[in-house]
């Protein structure tokens, strides 16, 4: 009883170690274990001795290895096992239980194998555990794997199962339709994510794709679908059909194409915007073309430039390939100009209603014609274009069509009524344009005839003096300018030249030369002397002409007698002097303000001598100024130019005009004045008016001559007072006879004076009182007189020998 | 009147004197003998022409100047002519023989002087 109670509080200690390791074998240390296990072996083995030789007890041992091959590797355990046999071994060997060995074998053997068994199966059982967990691992990553490339995916990927319920459900999905995985699932995609008016379609798709044979690969659809938040946006799903383990699936992806839709609507609105703003484009510069039209019709040209210049810019309006502007005439049509098209080598005028142009002169309203045929265009100058496509219209001023315009095009071009429009809009400033132009040409014409009548149409015959002058208007487009020269014989003999220029063109600056022209001739007929004439001119023109004029004046007086000239110049360029032997030279200095600039200017009066021989050349600013070039290299030209050229003022004239003035003439007027002081010879002859005022000049030209002839002073009064009655008697018979000029020759035979007054009036015999005294004054003065009547006229013969010498 | 011709008139006491000066030709002739002979009222005793300053002369002047002398002669007015002897004027009116009509002075004080003797 009392050996039962110590194995029964041994067994319990035991017990409790055995229970102690077991709850708590997770948290203990390696150590602790085996120190527990080992304290088990030691308790047990104590037992065993309290318990005597009873065979039964030593399988206690078995809890012990059990535990050992439970919790260490099998060699730890083994090693537990050793410390067992060795433990009971010596039990056996102090207390002799019989049969020590069967015993030691039953006690230690039999646990040893039943733990290396369970080891064995534990061992498995943990290998099969983490093949089993690594499976699982690889899995889960692959599965990660897969959901992160959905989930990254940029679009919606959706599994449907047969039956149209939803099985995956990526991100994409998610932020597209705002519902989450978990709430997608399992449920039906059509109700989840398509608007009413889709479903049907989607579940007749979902038919034929399940229905169809074999699988499908990325078939795809434009499907309309719905958010969460009831918006609806255009997709398109790329659908496959795939089978599982047997059973059907449908992935799919699904793009949002509303974005790319926007896009597209964005850029057909900017290819629209681009068509507008190209369009718009466009009929600004049709307009801005129209106003060029205009621009061109308003231009002061002629109408043979307007007409060019408006065909073409027609032309461009239209985009044409070629245009072509008639113009009419009392019925008929002529063609004023043509762009594009080849010029018809001759043309005939057109009548009204012949041929295309005609036909729309005649109908007055446009017309347009399509692959017209020769025949039907009956217009060499268009049949020769070959044209797919012509319009015409009318062009109409006040009620007259004045012209027709046509525009032409060749393939793949059709005029269309578009055309028809704006070619009546461009017809319309056509139509005025040649108004203009016509009304313009006829001012100009206006404008050009009064300027010419201001001009001296023929010069006067000045004795002993040449003078020759040019006057080229501006280049045809440009109005009339205020050039003017004049040359005035002055009672007395002396000669007044006069170049001038009035600022400004046209009708008013014409009509500003007259005035300036009638008032200097008489104040220079008045006999003042140059700088009074030129302050009476600006006093006037200060005075009476408005101050907003201005012009420019050279005035020159010069006696033939002597070949002394005064002159002043009011803002003019300056004179070119040609002197015997030097090279020409400008007459600078004394250049006075232009006239109209102030009221009291000083005009200072120069003089200088023009020797026989000599000439003086003024001119207008027209001949050296050119657009774009210094005004004194075209100045320095003229010397150059008249260096040693000729000695005739129309060659000199001639010569600069052909020289400075291009081809088509100058931008400006030109207008050019030379005289020449033309030495005397030992013959000479003039012809004078019959009118009194002519006498001086006889006397300067003879006094000039006989001073050539070196007569004495006394000589030259007697000779020009015999030769001035018989001049008076030609003024008389003139008069009675029909006012032909009369004629003077001299001629010089040695120291012989023969000087011949011929008229070719009607002889009248000698008054008693004056034509009587006349005569015997003659022949009191010279040393033979012979009046020789004709049916023609007179002819008075003087002749006288000169004595002394005049010292000339 | 034509400006190749001037004349200036003066009243001196009971005398007129022209001034002509330029070139008196056929243009100027007629009316500056009018000129003249108005500008002499019918209260002085007589008329100088001055012709120191002309420098012409011809027939149709010659024929004025006897006609002035006429028409003053007629009111019993005296007319002098000055022009300087040796000058084409002078020559001209020599030839003339223009002094029947009215003595000729070679200057205007001897011409005064002769008025003022007569």
């Amino acid at each position: 009883m009392v050996k039962d109670l110590q194995l029964v509080v041994l067994a319990g200690c035991a017990g409790l170690l055995a229970a102690y390791v077991y709850w708590r074998a997770e948290r203990l240390a390696l150590w602790e274990l085996h120190v527990a296990v080992a304290l088990g072996t030691v308790v047990l083995t104590f037992a065993n001795d309290f318990m005597g030789p009873a065979a039964l007890y030593p399988v206690l041992y078995t809890w012990i290895v059990l535990y050992a091959f439970y919790f260490f590797e099998t060699r730890w355990a083994l090693a537990h096992v050793a410390f067992i046999g060795l433990s009971y071994g010596l039990l056996l060997g102090f207390e002799h239980h019989p049969s020590p060995v069967t015993r030691w074998l039953l006690a230690v053997g039999t646990p040893t194998v039943v733990g290396l068994l369970i080891s064995r199966l534990l061992a498995r059982l943990r290998a099969e555990g983490a093949q089993a967990e690594q499976r699982a691992y690889e899995l889960r990553q692959s599965e990660a794997r897969t959901r992160l490339v959905l989930d990254s995916a940029p679009d919606a990927f959706i599994t449907l199962d047969a039956d149209g319920l939803i099985v995956t459900w990526n991100a994409a999905a998610e932020r597209l339709f705002g519902w989450t995985t978990a709430e997608a699932v399992g449920r039906p995609m059509r109700a989840l994510i398509l608007p009413a008016e889709s479903r049907d379609r989607h579940d007749q798709r979902r038919r034929e794709l399940m229905e169809s044979e074999g699988l499908v690969s990325g078939r795809m659809f434009e499907v309309e679908f719905q958010r969460r938040d009831g918006s609806t946006f255009a997709g398109e799903a790329t659908v496959s059909k795939v089978e599982i383990g047997g059973e059907l699936f449908l992935p799919g992806f699904i793009h949002d194409i509303s974005e790319r839709q926007r896009r597209q609507e964005e850029r057909e609105a900017l290819l629209r915007e681009q068509a507008a703003r190209a369009e718009a484009e466009r009929v600004a510069e049709m307009v801005s073309g129209m106003q060029l039209l205009v621009d061109a019709a308003l231009a002061h040209r002629t109408l043979d430039d307007i007409v060019s210049d408006l065909v073409t810019r027609v032309r461009a309006v239209l985009g044409a390939d070629a245009a072509s502007i008639y113009l009419a005439n009392d019925g008929y049509l002529t063609l004023g100009a043509t762009s594009g098209g080849s010029r018809p080598d001759s043309l005939h005028p057109l009548p009204f209603g012949v041929g295309f142009p005609g036909r729309v002169a005649e109908s007055r309203e446009p017309l347009v014609a399509h692959d017209p045929t020769p025949e039907e265009l009956a217009d060499p100058a268009l049949a020769k274009l070959n044209l797919d496509s012509v319009i015409g219209v009318p062009l109409i001023t006040e009620g007259d069509v004045t012209g027709v315009l046509v525009v032409c095009a060749t393939e793949p071009r059709r005029f269309g009524s578009e055309d028809v429009g704006l070619l009546r809009l461009a017809a319309d400033r056509v139509a005025l344009g040649l108004d203009h132009a016509r009304v313009y040409e006829r001012e100009h014409r206006i404008a050009e005839t009064l300027q010419r009548s201001l001009l001296p149409d023929h010069l006067p015959e000045l004795p002993g003096l040449a003078v020759a002058a040019r006057y080229l208007p501006a280049a045809a487009e440009a109005e009339v300018g205020g050039d003017w020269y004049d040359v005035i014989p002055i009672p007395g003999g002396n000669v007044g030249l006069v170049m001038g220029d009035v600022a400004g063109k046209g009708l008013a600056a014409a009509s500003m030369v007259g005035q300036l022209r009638s008032a200097l001739r008489a104040y220079a007929l008045e006999g003042h002397q140059p700088a009074q004439v030129v302050d009476q001119l600006n006093r006037l023109f200060w005075t009476e002409l408005g101050e907003s004029q201005m012009a420019t004046l050279i005035y020159v007086v010069l006696d033939p007698a002597d070949g002394s000239v005064r002159w002043v110049n009011a803002g003019h360029l300056p004179p070119l002097m040609l002197a015997n032997e030097q090279s020409p030279r400008f007459l600078e200095g004394g250049r006075s303000v232009p006239l109209g600039v102030m009221p009291f200017p000083s005009f200072e009066e120069l003089s200088f001598r023009l020797d026989p021989g000599a000439s003086l050349v003024l001119y207008t600013d027209g001949l050296v100024e050119r657009p774009g070039a210094n005004i004194d290299d075209g100045l320095a030209q003229l010397p150059r130019i008249l260096g040693d050229g000729p000695v005739s003022p129309s060659e000199l004239c001639d010569k600069l005009l052909g020289e400075l003035v291009p081809e088509g003439g100058a931008p400006d007027d030109v207008a050019v004045l030379a005289l020449r002081n033309v030495p005397m010879a030992d013959r000479f002859s003039a012809e004078f008016p019959p009118q009194p005022e002519a006498l001086s000049s006889m006397r300067s030209l003879l006094r000039r001559w006989l001073r050539h002839a070196d007569g004495t002073d006394q000589e030259i009064a007697e000779i020009t007072t015999a030769c001035g009655e018989a001049a008076t008697n030609a003024i008389e018979h003139a008069g009675a006879g029909g006012g032909a000029a009369f004629e003077v020759l001299g001629r010089l035979h040695g120291r012989e004076v023969d000087i011949t007054v011929r008229d070719y009036g009607a002889w009248r015999a000698p008054r008693e009182d004056d034509q009587g005294r006349g005569l015997s004054l003659m022949q009191a003065l010279m040393d033979s007189v012979e009046v020789t009547p004709t049916h023609e006229g007179t002819s008075v013969r003087l002749r006288r020998t000169l004595n002394g010498s005049g010292g000339a | 009147m034509d400006d190749l011709i001037k004349l200036d008139t003066e009243q001196r006491g009971d005398l007129v004197i022209a001034h002509v000066s330029g070139e008196l030709d056929v243009s100027g002739a007629s009316g500056l003998g009018d000129q003249i002979f108005d500008s002499v009222p019918t209260s002085v005793h007589a008329l100088i022409v001055d012709f120191s300053g002309l420098e012409f002369i011809d027939s149709s002047g010659i024929a004025m100047l006897f006609g002035l002398a006429r028409k003053v002669a007629a009111r019993r007015q005296e007319m002098r002519v000055v022009a300087k002897s040796g000058e084409p004027v002078a020559r001209v009116l020599d030839l003339v023989d223009f002094d029947r009509a009215a003595a000729i002075h070679d200057d205007l004080d001897s011409a005064i002087a002769d008025i003022a003797s007569a």
